[in-house]
């Protein structure tokens, strides 16, 4: 919008048009006609997508085989609202990152960079990258549950998830990439229809909603119970990712209110679907569900099909695939927007492979490293799977730390900055999700080291 | 009347071409232009913000932070790399 006028104003040259901002230019002409036009809906399709991206795209394989595992375990009761309760704190820190970016036009790793200091940066591009690595190759191994179901191998899995990061790189678009892969997201409503056919008792599921039954067992199965619940609703990518691509998508101040729709659609889609792979799993509570390996053969698709028909089976098996894939997409992107940004280089979808060579290379490369560990025979998948989750969350409140002290940085955000109640609200998250995670990981410590007893 | 020179007769039409379409190119741009905000161009976020004027109380906070983290990443990677066993 005010570009031309500004410069008219002012008197003061426009810089040159590059082809990143002329792709950037093209996406937000068509948001500046629906809203010149005053229509609503299109301007909401215009705008939506990273935020419900970075939602969905946590609801990925290892989140929906934990989700799936805690109900054939403990069954309905705890979970059922505790999901929906961490996506609302979900929503608390992506809709700051939504913010940050729309408001400044930059990705959370250069911002860290530049205004806390290299040390901080490459930290957070580090973590990112150490959990974003462990992480794809999760997903790898969920795709590979999904397709042992079907009779296929893990061979068929790294070729998918592979050519579909190809695939959706190969437009130079931004626009192209992030409605393709929103187009596949929506699939995760199989984990939905997955509970509706195992046909659930509504009535368990409503009451549920107290809270009960609070799940047995130790101290330390409690803590990696939360750890890995909460690093599989909130995650360091999902910070990078959002705020990146808002940037990339060309989001303005005028569009935070769109952005908060978007990342609000995408928690209650993404807690919906998430509960519905609780349901699931909670119907093989009374079949010996809790000795299932998720990760391990055909895992749970394969034991709902005895128990609720192949139907039930099919759906959470193409959700498992689904859920690897968008992962694969999303995750990669966010390590090729961290890579760029800290190097200091092009990170666009906007921007040709010729201009952008490092982001592209990320993108792929990443995904590539995670698809070669999962051919290795003997690699300890299982272990790293059950990780992933745990390790997020330990590492998790860096991310958020830093991404309050950027959305409080009045130098940068202006009129945009926190408020108090946002502060309040998202310093409790934090130290939520650092106590589970601390608690956690130093607990499981001690116990190792013969500290304390199990 | 005296006929203009050849060459210029055929010049006139492709310098008018040439400059019909230097004249739309830059209407064009000026309509992509006027879609992005000043800060959004790639040649303005380029530009690396200052760094951030910290308090003291702030800076120990994220030294503490900072031990914080590298302490339970250390212990997690042990517990990990035991289980490994």
């Amino acid at each position: 919008m005010a570009a031309v006028e500004a410069s008219t104003a002012s008197g003061l040259a426009l810089p040159p048009l590059s082809d990143e901002d002329a792709a950037r230019s093209q996406d937000r002409s068509r948001v500046h006609d629906a809203r010149h036009h005053r229509r609503r809906w299109r301007l909401l399709w215009l705008l939506v997508g990273p935020g419900i991206l970075a939602m969905l795209g946590e609801n990925d394989g290892p989140s929906m085989i934990a989700y799936a595992s805690d109900g054939a375990q403990y069954g309905l009761g705890f979970f059922v609202p505790f999901i929906p309760l961490l996506f609302a704190m979900a929503y608390v820190c992506q809709e700051m990152c939504m913010r940050v970016g729309a408001v400044t036009h930059r990705g959370y790793g250069e911002l860290v960079l530049q205004r806390l200091g290299r040390a901080w940066g490459w930290f957070g591009a580090g973590d990112l990258t150490l959990t974003n690595l462990v992480t794809l190759v999760a997903e790898f191994v969920a795709i590979r549950v999904g397709l042992a179901y079907f009779q296929l191998d893990a061979g068929v899995a790294v070729v998918l998830g592979l050519a579909l990061v190809v695939f959706t790189l190969s437009g130079g678009r931004y626009w192209r990439w992030e409605r393709i892969v929103l187009g596949m997201a929506l699939f995760n409503g199989l984990f939905l229809l997955a509970a509706i056919l195992v046909k659930p008792d509504v009535g368990a599921v409503a009451r549920s909603f107290d809270f009960s039954p609070f799940p047995g067992g130790s101290f330390n199965t409690l803590l990696l119970l939360l750890a890995s619940t909460i690093g599989a609703t909130v995650t360091p990518w999902m910070i990078f990712f959002q705020q990146s691509a808002s940037a990339d998508k060309g989001m303005t101040p005028r569009d935070v209110n769109h952005g908060r729709w978007d990342t609000a659609a995408g928690a209650v889609l993404a807690s919906i679907f998430g509960v519905g792979a609780l349901i699931a799993g909670a119907a093989l509570m009374s079949h010996h569900g809790s000795g299932i390996q998720g990760f391990a053969g055909a895992g749970f698709p394969e034991a709902l099909k005895h128990v609720a028909g192949a139907a039930a089976g099919d759906a959470f098996a193409i959700g498992l695939i689904e859920a690897g894939a968008v992962a694969i997409l999303t995750i990669s992107a966010s390590t090729a927007y961290a890579a760029g940004e800290c190097i200091g280089v092009s990170h666009s979808f906007n921007s040709s492979p010729r201009n952008a060579t490092l982001f592209y290379a990320a993108n792929i490369g990443v995904a590539l490293v995670a698809a070669a560990v999962i051919l290795i025979p003997g690699a300890p998948l299982l272990s790293i799977a059950l990780n992933a989750n745990v390790l997020a969350t330990v590492l998790l409140p860096v991310s958020l730390v830093l991404m309050v002290v950027l959305a409080n940085d009045r130098g940068l955000m202006g009129a945009w900055a926190n408020k108090r109640s946002t502060n309040v609200i998202g310093i409790a998250v934090i130290a939520f999700v650092g106590l589970c995670g601390a608690a956690y990981g130093i607990d499981s410590f001690l116990q190792t080291t013969h500290v304390i007893g199990s | 009347m005296k006929a203009p020179p050849a060459t210029v007769k055929q010049r006139r039409p492709d310098a008018s071409v040439a400059e019909a379409e230097r004249q739309h190119q830059e209407q064009l741009e000026d309509e992509l232009i006027m879609h992005l905000e000043r800060d959004q161009f790639v040649e303005k976020t380029s530009r690396p913000v200052p760094r951030a004027a910290l308090s003291a109380r702030a800076t120990a906070a994220l030294w503490a932070l900072r031990v914080f983290v590298v302490l339970v990443s250390l212990m997690v990677l042990y517990t990990f790399i035991d289980q490994l066993h």
